[in-house]
């Protein structure tokens, strides 16, 4: 395999942009284990331009930033790819991904470890040391991502304010010192805090939020909706297509507005566009609209009761009848 | 036979769901999502869109009229009533963002070198392709120039060509082509609009597309074939209709027309600006006189004849374009165009703010809007009809303090107690006391929603009651009959007559509510009638203004209907289950007042009539008891009660059917609530209620109601186990007292 890789603006604007692929010492103790952690290229993914801009990122900060904290959050509503384009930034480095949800029930000694009591052999207990999720993550090269960062408590997150700033490095309660290795990269992803029913999420806290680069991923466009449907299911008939696309476009606006009175609760994810409706598809492709049973079925029961209306609203204004007949070509 | 997704919408409608408040509540359930479109469509996330009786556009709010909803209903087409309501709204919505013809320009030279040769029989005219050319750059905006003669000095005169100067476009049209070309573009700008706009929504076009098919057959066997030839470039232009289809359907020589004006009309979806199209419409009307489509007779050679074979143009083609579409003010005619630009105009002039309701502060609107929100009732019978349920103006409060000082006198002169009403029943209610202390709003436990419920100014609610039902919960429901026949007078003792009914009901409601209170027991009052609803803040002069404004609106825009708008069943609650007694208490002595002295009440409210409650909402209108019934008694058994209890008290004949009426009495007993019947002087109530009681003097009402009351509680206490001495003691003495 290259050592390197080549990432290409999709938009065809910026020029290609070449990084070293990832390499994991083999005297690491936890190597092998390591190594599991590199992700698989998705060969449905579709890098609407993420990919680009994380690789523009990596390329500033090896050229001219190296040992400046530049740690990079995605904030967008769910459904939106965020942590999916970090694990396939991740698969093409070749870098081991670890995947951390600060839930509200994380505590810093979840993050950064403790001590813990072990048999010793003899019929007795002695204490050691166990590292936490991140700890365990930074001693060797990965790509650690902390997902649901505005779930977590600002106490537990304050344990990483000296990993993320100028300090980078984690003191733990032993006296060592874990220092951020030049081979680490840490990013987050969150959901906007507003009043949408993202359960458990707070605003984050002022001080680290400052500890981020923060970029939006916004839903993806009718056409690129349109591309990711096709790499994902390259026999589903056109019109099909055509149609989901528009309905996750349309529902996505009104999830978006910024009037209570004309939004919706709830947004098409892509695990429905891409997953979810197909299933449908394929499921009821017997039906005389296979379309509408996998509306009915995989998407309405996601919706809140008084959503429904403005669901079936767009419904009819986008499809109205789905075609009938196999909904696969092949 | 048909499949299921083409059955007809006239076959599955029935008339009452083709009413207006049935429309306009179809609407309602759409409308968040069309306001959605209709600001992405703008581009405009501040846009409004709203009803109301006169269609309007303007920047940030489009006004749109229900009618036009109502008559897309209308049509024989394999459409469902929802997807009517979609792309009604919508279609009306797209028309009325995308339309404005205000911008003035001089008249292109092509269009004025193309009406001089009209003037000179065609000789040297120019290739009809220049027609859409428009070379025009926007001068500089240059003020204080106002010595120029304005061109439509003499633009209906068509002898007179004016040459410079700028106009609107439907002027320059009419200018150089007459009322025809202006009907030509009318109608080809409203399909371009609909096939631009309505691109992203597939679904809805393709319901206009059956809308437009189905009627399609019978607009083109009438049409005159200019008509047709509209018709045509009308449904090609959309794109509902390929041209070979349409050349089955036309004369002959309309069929040969068309092949002329394809190349034409290809063009016209590409186009944006709407000069073009007036282009497009000057090309296809030269095509139309080509092929001998035009009316050019005898007549031409005067003014007047030429003037009338226009009209006559104009108006084929407006009406074979209009049995198809479905017609948008903005682009039915000019006079519907300039209606709509001047309606928005004069709305923001005149109010500057929107009104209550969200409607433009249009009082027809509001009305419209209110029927069609208000609850269906559903009666046993299969009947159900609208109910418009609405809190009792908060203004008869200002008589409490007479009212209160004539409740005194009347229960001194009629002999009803105000003290321990409950009398023996208060230690039997003594559980409900407790609970009352525990958990009631002063003394219970801290919500924990406090926080929510203190953001929201609701600081009653900050203790929460708990919920703690005891084998003795009873809810109690009076409704009484709230018409003017209960104002009017009545015998009393010595032959002299006074208007005691509403007012010896009300006394029976405030010492029913002292009973309950006393008690413990959950109750709610509330008054019926028929007639123009009253809203919770109104006064004398709101209400009567509005109804006048409404009803005089209403009349002009729906004519039959208006009537069954304005003079809606009508259900006001005096005080809920939810609220505190202490809250309607003058409420009631205001209306307790107005009812023991109307004359006096009926001179405050001319006085003052900004300050006083609105003493007209009691209108001359037979009511419909079983519909108010029926309602109460489905409040009532939301309550977490096990005892019900319903008393009605009325003075005569529904406006509905004792039957019904009857029917849907003993379907509450059957649900577990009694019902009690109270007539007065009538014995209506007898056919009605198994319960029942006639009175004919107000010293025995009030007594009839509270001890009626009083007595089922205690049966409801015997019959739940408590089959004491005191129970039957007090059956005895009730039973003996009645």
């Amino acid at each position: 395999m290259s050592d390197t890789v080549t990432f290409e603006d999709p938009l065809g604007i910026g020029v290609p942009i070449t990084l070293t692929r990832a390499s994991i010492p083999e005297d690491l103790p936890d190597a092998e284990i390591r190594s599991d952690h590199i992700p698989e290229p998705d060969p449905y993914y579709v890098d609407l331009g993420m990919l680009y801009r994380l690789a523009a990122l990596e390329q500033v900060r090896k050229r001219r930033f190296t040992g400046i904290p530049l740690h990079l959050a995605l904030r967008g509503h769910m459904g939106t790819g965020k942590d999916h384009d970090l694990e396939q930034f991740a698969a093409i480095l070749g870098l081991p991904y670890y995947r951390i949800p600060l839930t509200g029930e994380v505590r810093d000694i979840t993050l950064i470890g403790s001590v813990k009591l072990h048999g010793d052999g003899k019929g007795g207990t002695e204490s050691r040391w166990e590292d936490g999720d991140i700890t365990r993550a930074l001693r060797g090269p990965s790509l650690v991502n902390l997902s649901e960062l505005n779930a977590a408590g600002a106490e537990t997150l304050f344990a990483l304010h000296g990993l993320l700033d100028r300090h980078q490095a984690l003191e733990l309660p032993t006296g060592e010192m874990v220092r951020l290795r030049t081979d680490v990269r840490i990013f987050g992803t969150l959901n906007p805090t507003d009043l949408r029913d993202y359960a458990g999420t707070q605003t984050l806290n002022k001080a680290f939020s400052d500890r981020w680069i923060i970029w939006e991923k916004q839903f993806p466009s009718e056409d690129e909706l349109r591309l990711m449907i096709e790499r994902r299911h390259p026999t589903l008939r056109s019109e099909l297509v055509e149609f989901v696309s528009k309905l996750a476009v349309e529902i996505n606006e009104s999830f978006v507005a910024g009037d209570a009175r004309t939004r919706v609760e709830t947004p098409m994810s892509l695990r429905t566009v891409l997953d979810r409706i197909p299933a449908g598809l394929d499921m009821y492709g017997a039906a005389e609209d296979p379309l509408r049973r996998a509306w009915e079925e995989f998407v309405l029961p996601h919706i809140d009761p008084y959503d429904r209306d403005h669901y079936e609203t767009v419904w009819s204004a986008v499809v109205r009848r789905g075609p009938s007949g196999d909904p696969f070509s092949g | 036979m048909r499949a299921h997704n083409e059955t007809f919408l006239e076959e599955i409608l029935p008339p009452e769901d083709r009413v207006i408040e049935a429309v306009v509540a179809r609407y309602q359930r759409v409308a968040p999502a069309v306001t959605r479109f209709a600001r992405s469509i703008a581009g405009n996330d501040e846009l409004r869109v709203r009803l109301g009786s006169k269609a309007s556009a303007s920047k940030d709010e489009i006004v749109i009229n229900p009618g036009v909803f109502q008559a897309a209903y209308a049509r024989s087409a394999p459409v469902t009533p929802t997807e009517v309501a979609l792309t009604s709204a919508l279609h009306e919505a797209i028309h009325l963002i995308a339309t404005d013809f205000d911008e003035e320009r001089p008249i292109p030279e092509s269009w004025l070198a193309h009406r001089r040769t009209l003037d000179d029989d065609g000789a040297e005219a120019p290739p009809l392709a220049e027609l859409t050319s428009y070379d025009w750059i926007e001068p500089e905006a240059e003020f204080g120039d106002d010595t120029t003669p304005h061109p439509l000095d003499d633009l209906f005169e068509p002898d007179h060509l004016p040459t410079s100067g700028p106009v609107t476009l439907l002027d320059a049209l009419h200018t150089v082509a007459g009322p025809a070309a202006e009907a030509m573009f009318l109608s080809l700008e409203d399909a371009r609009q609909e096939q631009r706009h309505l691109a992203p929504y597939p679904g809805a076009r393709s319901v206009l597309s059956d809308l437009y098919r189905a009627a399609v057959p019978g607009a083109a066997a009438n049409a005159r074939p200019l008509g047709q030839f509209a018709l045509a470039c009308f449904l090609i232009v959309g794109g509902y209709f390929d041209r070979d289809d349409l050349q089955r359907r036309v004369a002959p020589h309309v069929a040969l027309a068309l092949d002329d004006a394809v190349p034409f009309l290809d063009a016209v979806t590409e186009l944006d600006d709407p000069w073009s199209v007036g282009g497009v419409a000057l090309q296809l009307i030269e095509v139309a006189r080509m092929h001998g489509l035009l009316t050019e007779g005898a007549a031409a050679d005067s003014s007047v004849g030429r003037r009338t074979e226009m009209a006559a143009d104009e108006m084929a083609i407006a009406e074979s374009v209009d049995a198809v579409r479905i017609v948008t003010p903005p682009l039915a005619d000019r006079d519907g165009y300039e209606e709509t630009r001047n309606a928005a105009q004069t709305v923001s002039a005149e109010h500057g703010r929107h009104g209550e309701a969200d409607q433009a502060g249009d009082p027809a609107t509001d009305q419209l809007m209110k029927v069609s929100t208000a609850p269906t009732v559903y009666l046993p019978t299969g009947q159900a009809g609208k109910l418009i349920v609405s809190d009792f103006p908060v203004e008869f409060r200002r008589f409490a303090h007479q009212g209160r000082d004539l409740l005194e006198i009347a229960t001194r002169e009629w002999g009803v107690a105000q003290r321990r009403v409950s009398g023996e029943l208060y230690p039997l209610f003594l559980a409900n006391q407790r609970r009352g202390l525990r958990s009631g709003f002063d003394a219970g436990d801290l919500s924990p929603y406090t926080p929510l419920l203190l953001g929201a100014g609701l600081y009653e609610r900050m203790f929460e009651r708990r919920d703690l039902p005891n084998r003795r919960s009873y809810g109690v429901s009076l409704l009484v009959d709230g018409s003017a026949s209960m104002l009017q007078p009545r015998e009393v003792r010595g032959g002299r007559k006074r208007p005691w009914a509403l007012a010896a009901a009300t006394l029976g409601a405030w010492t029913l509510a002292r009973l309950a209170d006393e008690l413990q027991i959950e109750f709610e009052v509330a008054i019926f009638n028929r007639g123009f609803v009253a809203a919770a803040g109104d006064t004398e002069r709101s209400f009567t203004e509005r109804r006048a404004r409404a009803t005089g609106a209403l009349r002009r825009a729906q004519g039959g209907s208006a009537e069954r708008l304005t003079r809606t069943v009508n259900h006001y609650v005096v005080k809920s289950f939810a609220s505190r007694w202490r809250a309607a208490e003058d409420a009631l002595a205001g209306l307790f007042w107005m009812a023991a002295a109307p004359q006096e009440a009926a001179k405050e409210a001319r006085k003052d009539p900004d300050a006083a409650p609105p003493l007209s909402m009691f209108d001359k209108a037979a009511n419909v008891d079983e519909f108010n019934l029926a309602h109460a008694a489905e409040r009532l058994s939301a309550r977490n009660v096990s005892h019900r209890i319903i008393v009605v008290l009325a003075d005569g004949m529904t406006r509905g059917s004792v039957e019904a009426l009857a029917e849907t009495a003993v379907s509450i007993e059957r649900g577990g609530t009694m019902v009690l019947g109270i007539g007065i002087g009538d014995e209506t109530v007898k056919a009605a209620y198994a319960r029942n009681q006639v009175v004919e003097r107000p010293e025995t009402l009030a007594p009839a109601m509270v001890d009626g009351v009083r007595s089922a509680l205690l049966r409801s206490i015997a019959g739940g186990g408590g089959d004491t001495w005191w129970a039957h003691a007090t059956e005895k003495i009730t039973q003996h007292t009645s």
